[in-house]
């Protein structure tokens, strides 16, 4: 008698953890899914191409330091400094005049911020045991302090073409700065997903005792990782500083939460070793549809903020905990 | 007092108690002695309602009793003094003392006074000199206990256990333990006394029970017995057909592996062994006895503070995990979880882990060649999963084992050294990884076991290395080879 009730609860665990499963592999992509279908519903400004290409254009600069703050939260890190390497590669790029020819040199200043504060960031945790909210919170503000020092407190100058092209026009409606998104996701992903790196990164965040004692660097490895996420953030400024074309000091301000917020609703796991770039991307989009959505319902822009709240309520309540 | 009948507790795969009894009484101490894995700690947790027994009775102060939490056993005066203290360090001594049971004033708000004065009291009836408003992270470890067992005191305690008290503490200190506990007696409380010192057990206790693989073995008066009936108590039993023979005749190499005088900081002390290839060698000793500290050692995994590693001819007196893994050394740890395995990856990713050159080009993965070498080592290994991309998580303690084995005896060419390799397996999975021993030796490979399991030491291996206390003790070759020798070795007396 007891065996046979224990077998039937047996069985129905199993059944829960099945829909579990499913529900932690594809919730992500039902949820995006849904949102799509109930703004067109709602709105049928939503689905025309004007509005695709804009949610497009919106999306590619968060998608792009999206992919590298998966790298540090794969890592059990978490990169705060994102925000801070954006703006201050921005605040590079306006700085020139703007003629054509101060296009390659703002491209290597800007890569080498990224790049530094990347290896500042990866240092103080994999060598200094900092924690990684730590690390990236000092670095996040020493770089704002450099950069009001170096702007004066207002940055002047001009995007340079190049720059604007890249951030805000489309080719065949494709916008140009997706498609720097789709290479860079693509090189990521077979990074992260085909290379013996990416499985480093993968052991070293599962078990970064395991990946020492089977010979691994972990140490190099997630200082990598924090290099890869302030060289994309270096980019996604001044992608997303040719979106909008003027440049102040808070360019891309509050994208290290919602970069970290994407990539956890995406099913990239805090406590690291669990996650993929596709995940990443999917929970990015879903919070730049939510943003649009707001904005086509006639609602205040305000409540982009209150929704925003809502939704990580909701996925850190029913979606995250089960899948971690 | 207590009296336990036929108590039985299962866990997936194990049988941690099977028909045990115990019986103690107010006013004595109680030794419970046994092998690494006998079950005291699971029948301590289960006379402390942290479990519950799937069969039998408890009897508790005349009355049976279904304990479902530590809560209702603790108000019933039974509290239980872990190896690990449960102390807050940045409290006081007060404030731990009374942690869970505050004295309060006006408002619901802690009274300190009061709880200064009650604690000092506690202390006092202790018979020892520590200061309530101390943080408990400036005490020793000695006082640090006192306060454990002060905390017991607060509950008007009836049954006390403790579990290894002494294995942290020595000479001057344990005699005041004893002092203690002899004055806790006499005040009617019954304590069960968990050690593997076995002298102290002579000293202090007045009746003793041995277990032995989960099961009761007898209780004895300690006045009616010596130190060797006992070990033979705690020992006797034949499981020699669990052992697959050894392939053809045994035939020992050259030493590939030697340790000089190696130290691992605190831990082991000039430790200076030899493996030969093809030789099956136990290191067997008590749990501390600095046995995986040793094996990390070797491998890299903790650094040396000084001494050398000899490898082939080598000398090394730094090593890393990937020179190791180079030179052909390979290391099953005792911690599955926390340092085998990445528990959320799947199982040709952790077989292929150490050696991912193997299955690299230029960079890149080749799925098809990973895939490939993991079919094969299920195969060769008869590792039960659904295929080479099952998560380990989800995977049996001994199929998860057999996975670390796997990755290890497919990288290594030397030495591979297995840290309590059967620990927390099936019986199916035990003879699985004793054959692979078997046949890895057979190819050459010099086998380093650590094992906590008298008769897995005894049944396997060729020769054996005792160490205690973070040195090496002795050595038994294979026709000096029993549980007794062992025992005599991992527990020898302090030369006083």
């Amino acid at each position: 008698m007891q065996q046979a009730v224990q077998s039937k609860s047996m069985s129905s665990d199993t059944n829960s953890k099945k829909l579990s499963d499913f529900g932690a592999r594809y919730g992500i992509h039902l949820a995006l899914l849904g949102l799509i279908v109930l703004s067109s519903i709602v709105s049928p400004a939503f689905l025309t191409a004007n509005n695709v290409s804009n949610m497009l254009l919106q999306a590619a600069p968060l998608g792009i330091v999206v992919i590298g703050q998966a790298f540090v939260i794969l890592v059990r890190g978490l990169d705060l400094s994102v925000a801070s390497v954006m703006a201050t590669a921005a605040v590079v790029a306006t700085s020139f005049d703007g003629q054509p020819g101060d296009v390659v040199p703002i491209i290597l200043v800007a890569l080498a911020i990224g790049v530094a504060t990347g290896l500042a960031n990866g240092l103080l945790v994999a060598k200094r045991n900092v924690s990684p909210f730590l690390a990236t919170l000092a670095t996040m503000i020493v770089l704002q302090g450099i950069r009001f020092a170096y702007t004066g407190g207002a940055p002047s100058g001009n995007v340079p073409h190049f720059f604007r092209i890249i951030g805000s026009e489309t080719v065949y409606g494709l916008p140009y700065n997706v498609i720097i998104l789709a290479i860079i996701a693509a090189f990521f992903w077979v990074l992260l997903h085909k290379s013996v790196f990416g499985r480093q990164v993968y052991i070293t965040g599962g078990n970064p005792s395991v990946a020492r004692l089977v010979g691994m660097n972990a140490d190099r490895v997630i200082i990598i990782c924090y290099v890869i996420s302030g060289t994309l953030a270096a980019i996604a400024g001044l992608v997303l500083s040719g979106f909008v074309g003027i440049v102040d000091n808070w360019v891309g301000r509050g994208m290290e939460l919602d970069s970290i917020v994407a990539a956890v609703m995406g099913g990239i796991a805090l406590s690291g070793g669990r996650g993929t770039i596709v995940g990443g991307l999917i929970g990015a989009a879903i919070l730049v549809v939510v943003f649009n959505a707001v904005l086509l319902f006639g609602m205040p822009v305000q409540f982009q903020i209150i929704i925003k709240g809502i939704v990580i309520v909701i996925a850190a309540a029913f979606y995250v905990k089960r899948g971690a | 007092m207590l009296t336990l009948s036929s108590i039985s507790k299962s866990f997936p795969g194990v049988k941690a108690l099977d028909q045990v009894h115990l019986d103690v009484r107010a006013g004595e101490i109680h030794a419970l002695v046994g092998e690494n894995g006998a079950g005291k700690s699971t029948l301590t947790k289960t006379i402390a309602g942290v479990y519950q027994p799937d069969e039998g009775q408890i009897e508790y102060d005349g009355e049976i009793v279904h304990w479902t939490s530590p809560g209702e056993a603790k108000s019933a005066g039974i509290h239980v003094i872990y190896q690990e203290f449960v102390l807050f360090p940045h409290l006081s001594v007060a404030e731990n003392i009374f942690l869970g049971h505050e004295r309060r004033g006006a408002f619901g708000l802690i009274d300190y006074p009061q709880t200064d004065r009650d604690a000092r009291e506690l202390l006092q009836r202790l018979g020892v000199e520590i200061d309530p408003n101390d943080r408990v992270s400036e005490l020793t470890v000695a006082d640090q206990q006192m306060v454990e067992i002060a905390k017991a005191l607060v509950h008007k305690v009836k049954l006390l256990i403790l579990d290894e008290p002494t294995a942290v503490i020595s000479g001057h200190e344990v005699e005041l333990l004893f002092k203690r506990l002899r004055a806790l007696k006499e005040d009617g409380v019954a304590i069960i006394y968990i050690s593997h010192r076995l002298e102290e057990i002579f000293e202090i206790c007045d009746r003793v029970t041995v277990m032995k693989d989960g099961h009761y073995v007898d209780s004895k008066n300690v006045a009616d017995i010596d130190r060797d009936q006992l070990i033979s108590l705690m020992v006797g039993r034949d499981m020699s057909e669990l052992f697959p023979p050894r392939v053809g005749e045994a035939k020992f190499g050259d030493v590939v592996l030697r340790t000089n005088n190696l130290s691992v900081n605190g831990r082991v002390t000039n430790a200076s062994i030899e493996l030969r290839a093809g030789e099956i060698t136990a290191l067997a000793g008590m749990v501390g006895a600095g046995r995986t500290e040793l094996a990390l050692g070797i491998f890299g995994g903790l650094p040396m503070s000084s001494g050398s590693v000899e490898i082939d001819g080598e000398t090394f007196t730094e090593m890393k995990p990937a020179l190791a893994i180079k030179k052909g050394l390979g290391l099953v740890t005792e911690d599955r979880k926390g340092q085998g395995l990445a528990m959320q990856l799947d199982v040709a990713a952790n077989i292929t882990a150490s050696d991912l050159d193997a299955v690299a080009k230029y960079g890149l993965i080749n799925t098809i060649r990973e895939l490939q070498i993991a079919r094969d080592e299920i195969r060769e290994y008869q590792i039960a999963c659904r295929g080479p991309r099952n998560p380990v998580a989800t995977m049996s303690g001994g199929n998860q084992q057999k996975v670390i084995v796997a990755r290890w005896a497919r990288t290594c060419s030397k030495v591979l050294i297995l840290d309590e390799p059967t620990r927390g397996v099936d019986v199916g999975a035990k003879v699985e990884i004793y054959r692979i021993m078997r046949e890895l030796a057979a190819k050459g490979i010099a086998i380093l076991m650590i094992s906590s399991e008298l008769p897995e030491v005894v049944g396997m291996s060729d020769r054996v290395i005792v160490m205690r206390e973070g040195v090496v003790t002795g050595e038994l070759s294979k026709d000096q080879l029993s549980e007794e020798a062992i025992m005599q070795l991992a527990t020898r007396h302090e030369a006083a």
